[in-house]
């Protein structure tokens, strides 16, 4: 089972519901709860405490991993620290399903419409939606934001996500045309994520800098208090445009960098939500009454690189081999603390994905492996390094474990420890022969569309995304995969692409892994959508 | 002494330039780059050169230099590359916790430490000098985010006397937030205090000068706290200054345990992130405490020191 249905989840929930598990330190029921979950509704039930309506007030803290840096979603310098951060403060034309699914959702959109040709997407207004300020959201907004989102000068952060885009018409008062430049299937999906947001224009022109230190947007909260290196606070925007909601009156984000900081506060009760428990400590957090863990699926895997230009790693043989020779499950039981799920893609979980019935996984079979390398160019070996990021105990555990597994094939495994930047800076240029590039590597939408042009497009400049291999075959898939306007068709070819690059495995997704949060039993509904993004319009607190 | 304390300056400057062309080149030499940092999995060449041109990174050094230097000259400090804030901002808004936290510190290293050295010196080897010597060498060995965890534990979450992180200003915040932090730094430093101060202590008390204010019948109290204490503190007050320097940037382990928004935790995240401005600011601003620490310490002992007052004269 690769991925828990939502069907599973809701079983889950059941079973645990009747054993009250969420609050008690029984490890058996509340491990069910660990598995990645859809939507964190699912697991805020548990306790109980969240049966009956929703409340509406009081006033939320949450200890952050990452930092706040910038509130401009054109201009993201910390990820996650600052994209999860606008996710509260704005809205684009379409969203991400807040309760983790793959779909897109109408947001300040209602109802759209595509084109046969796949070029023009006309997007209807919802009516009577107004920003923070209480300007209503107008045309001209829309197409200023739009235009910015597509201006590489302006949106320095992720310009190709408006790749293809020509330019927006106005209609009417509550109507605008989006015309391409050629189709582009994951469209809606690249307009939904963080820099395709509506501002108001008169405001961000007037402003220029400023406007981004309290900025004015339609989502559900607003910033009060913004002290860099401390904490954001945000309050509730009377002006959202969901009915009722948010429920919280305030939201303050503290920033705990250090992760024995973060669960403090949360058992000391002064934050009653926290992002990225280490997967250490996850039994820790479930022994402790009255918090409970939670595994929010996200794009996030541990992605080995492979450099096929190296000796070893040129020969499909070899890479097939060292596949074969990792025992997943154990790895995932004994560094990650079993919430990883074994891929059987060597990109993260996105949309399309076939499961294992159609692209299946590596299992462990250390008599094929050695097979394979006997059939290689390197039957007796090899020797080559593998570079990770310093300050993880996860990787310098992973790195370990690999060398060992590896040595069973006769190659011998050099392990190079290295802060972030220098990792990054060797990664680009292709000075490694394996490399975890990235300590947190997520993808920034839900469908594969992104990654598979970094991987499969030559003329990008990336070589393959850094692994130098190519595939004609797979490139002609992806480019049919990125233009095809037809959701079925989609359907249909990414599991082949999915295929063709788990066989040749230019690289090693060694874990699927989800975001692991942990809150008090008295947080309900934290729901989290499919980019690990809260959506804490929906959160309540339990009295 | 006015010519004394020009040249101590115009050292001082050279000091300084030497450190801003130091950090420099260091801070460009190691590998890294701040914009692919920023970027991540999403920076392509097309942007990460977009990017760096935006900055002003795509020119040569010596230029760029030759602005970091007009920037701290004119005391404007240029912008933050990776926090798109003006550098000057970024650290105004976190000197006052690294200071109060220093200050504090170095306040409770000494209230611990003083009468603690006093006792010691007054039987060494006996019973409470072992004992005091045995404890200080543990809270120096402690490591301090070791020690300022189990502070938290026993404090914060067990007994609920003061939150376990965060920081908040005035002075009641300063008492509640920063009174555990200080409190771990102070507990280490404290062995500084008592190892050196014990020591001189133990050397002045074997003077004739003291054996003659004791025959004069003068109070032990009187013998300690004047004549002894007056002679012995200067090794002390060097030591703690030298220490201050150290500190401007190395409480980054006790900001990350409690949290609290200060110029440690701020130069660690821009060394992380490669951002130049950041980084070079921030270490010429330790440097510059430094140096002026060095020079007032220098004003202290003469103040404190007739000798000295009358050597330099």
């Amino acid at each position: 089972m690769r991925r828990p249905s939502i069907a599973l989840a809701g079983s889950a929930l059941l079973a645990c519901g009747l054993a009250a598990c969420g609050g008690t330190s029984d490890n058996s029921a509340s491990s069910v709860s660990l598995k990645p979950t859809t939507a964190g509704g699912d697991s805020a039930n548990v306790s109980g405490m969240c049966a009956g309506t929703p409340r509406t007030g009081g006033s939320l803290v949450y200890a952050r991993q990452s930092e706040t840096q910038v509130l401009n979603p054109l201009e993201v310098r910390n990820g996650n620290g600052d994209i999860f951060a606008q996710e509260l403060l704005f809205n684009g034309l379409v969203r991400s399903d807040p309760r983790g699914s793959f779909d897109i959702q109408p947001a300040l959109a209602d109802r759209w419409t595509i084109s046969k040709d796949g070029r023009t997407y006309t997007f209807h207004l919802r009516p009577g939606v107004r920003f923070s300020n209480g300007q209503p959201v107008t045309t001209d907004d829309v197409k200023f934001s739009l235009d910015r989102f597509a201006d590489p000068r302006v949106n320095t952060v992720l310009a190709a996500a408006a790749a293809g885009y020509d330019r927006t018409d106005i209609i009417d008062d509550a109507t605008v045309a989006v015309h391409l430049r050629h189709p582009v299937a994951g469209f809606l999906y690249n307009i939904s994520i963080f820099p395709a947001v509506i501002t108001p224009k008169s405001l961000v022109e007037r402003e220029g800098r400023g406007f981004w230190n309290k900025p004015v947007g339609t989502g559900p909260f607003t910033v009060s208090d913004f002290v860099r290196g401390s904490h954001i606070t945000f309050r509730k925007n009377p002006n959202y445009w969901e009915n009722g909601k948010p429920y919280l009156d305030q939201v303050r984000f503290d920033f705990a960098t250090d992760s024995n900081t973060r669960l403090l506060s949360l058992k000391n009760g002064q934050a009653q939500i926290a992002d990225g428990v280490p997967f250490s400590q996850i039994g820790s957090v479930q022994g402790t009454r009255g918090l409970q863990i939670q595994a929010v699926r996200a794009p996030l895997f541990v992605g080995l690189w492979m450099n096929n230009r190296r000796p070893g790693m040129d020969d499909v043989n070899v890479r097939q081999a060292m596949q074969y020779a990792l025992d997943k499950d154990e790895i995932n039981k004994a560094i990650f603390h079993g919430v990883g799920t074994s891929p059987n893609s060597v990109l993260p979980q996105f949309k399309f994905d076939g499961d294992d019935s159609q692209v299946a996984p590596y299992r462990l079979d250390l008599a094929k492996a050695k097979q394979l390398m006997s059939q290689s160019r390197y039957p007796d070996g090899f020797e080559t390094t593998l570079q990770y990021p310093a300050g993880y105990d996860y990787y310098k555990q992973l790195g370990l474990f690999l060398q060992q597994s590896w040595a069973q094939l006769g190659i011998r495994v050099k392990l190079i420890e290295q802060d972030q930047a220098t990792e990054s800076q060797r990664f680009y240029p292709g000075d490694f022969d394996m490399t975890f590039p990235y300590a947190q590597f997520t993808s920034d939408v839900v469908v594969p569309d992104e990654y598979a042009q970094f991987v499969a497009d030559p003329s990008n400049g990336l070589h393959g995304f850094y692994s130098w291999w190519s595939d004609p075959q797979v490139t002609s898939m992806v480019r049919q995969f990125t233009s095809s306007t037809s959701d079925a068709e989609r359907a249909k070819l990414w599991p082949q692409i999915q295929r063709a690059m788990m066989v040749d495995s230019p690289w090693i997704n060694v874990m699927d892994l989800p975001f692991v949060n942990a809150h008090a039993d008295s947080v309900c509904n934290t729901t989290v959508n499919a980019l690990g993004a809260d959506h804490l319009e929906n959160t309540w607190l339990a009295q | 002494m006015l010519p004394y304390l020009l040249r101590r300056l115009a050292q001082s400057l050279v000091v300084l330039f030497g450190l801003a062309v130091v950090t420099f080149l260091i801070i460009h030499l190691v590998p890294g780059d701040p914009v692919q940092q920023m970027l991540g999995a999403r920076a392509t060449p097309h942007t990460v050169a977009t990017v760096r041109l935006q900055l002003g990174l795509d020119r040569p050094l010596l230029a760029q230099f030759g602005s970091f230097v007009g920037d701290t000259v004119t005391g404007r400090f240029g912008d933050s590359i990776t926090q798109s804030a003006p550098v000057g901002q970024l650290i105004g808004q976190r000197i006052a916790p690294s200071a109060l936290l220093i200050a504090y510190g170095m306040l409770i290293a000494l209230v611990i430490g003083v009468p603690l050295a006093i006792v010691a010196a007054l039987r060494p080897n006996g019973f409470a000098d072992n004992l005091i010597r045995v404890a200080t060498t543990f809270s120096f060995a402690m490591p301090t985010f070791w020690l300022g965890l189990m502070l938290a534990l026993l404090l914060g979450l067990e007994l609920h006397v003061f939150p376990v992180s965060g920081y908040s200003g005035g002075i009641g915040g300063v008492l509640r937030t920063l009174t555990l932090p200080a409190l771990t730094l102070g507990l280490s430093l404290s062995a500084i205090v008592v190892r050196t101060l014990r020591s001189s202590l133990l050397e002045v008390l074997q003077t004739e000068y003291i054996d003659a204010a004791r025959a004069r019948g003068l109070s032990e109290r009187r013998v300690i706290g004047k004549h002894a204490m007056r002679n012995a503190v200067m090794g002390t007050i060097t030591v703690l200054s030298v220490n201050l320097g150290f500190l401007i940037g190395g409480t980054v382990v006790i900001e990350s345990v409690f949290q609290i928004p200060g110029l440690g935790s701020l130069l660690v995240q821009s060394v992380e992130h490669r951002d130049y401005q950041l980084v070079q600011t921030l270490a010429l601003l330790a440097g510059a405490t430094v140096v002026l620490v060095s020079l007032a310490t220098d004003f202290l002992q003469a103040a404190i020191d007739p000798r000295i007052r009358l050597a330099s004269a």
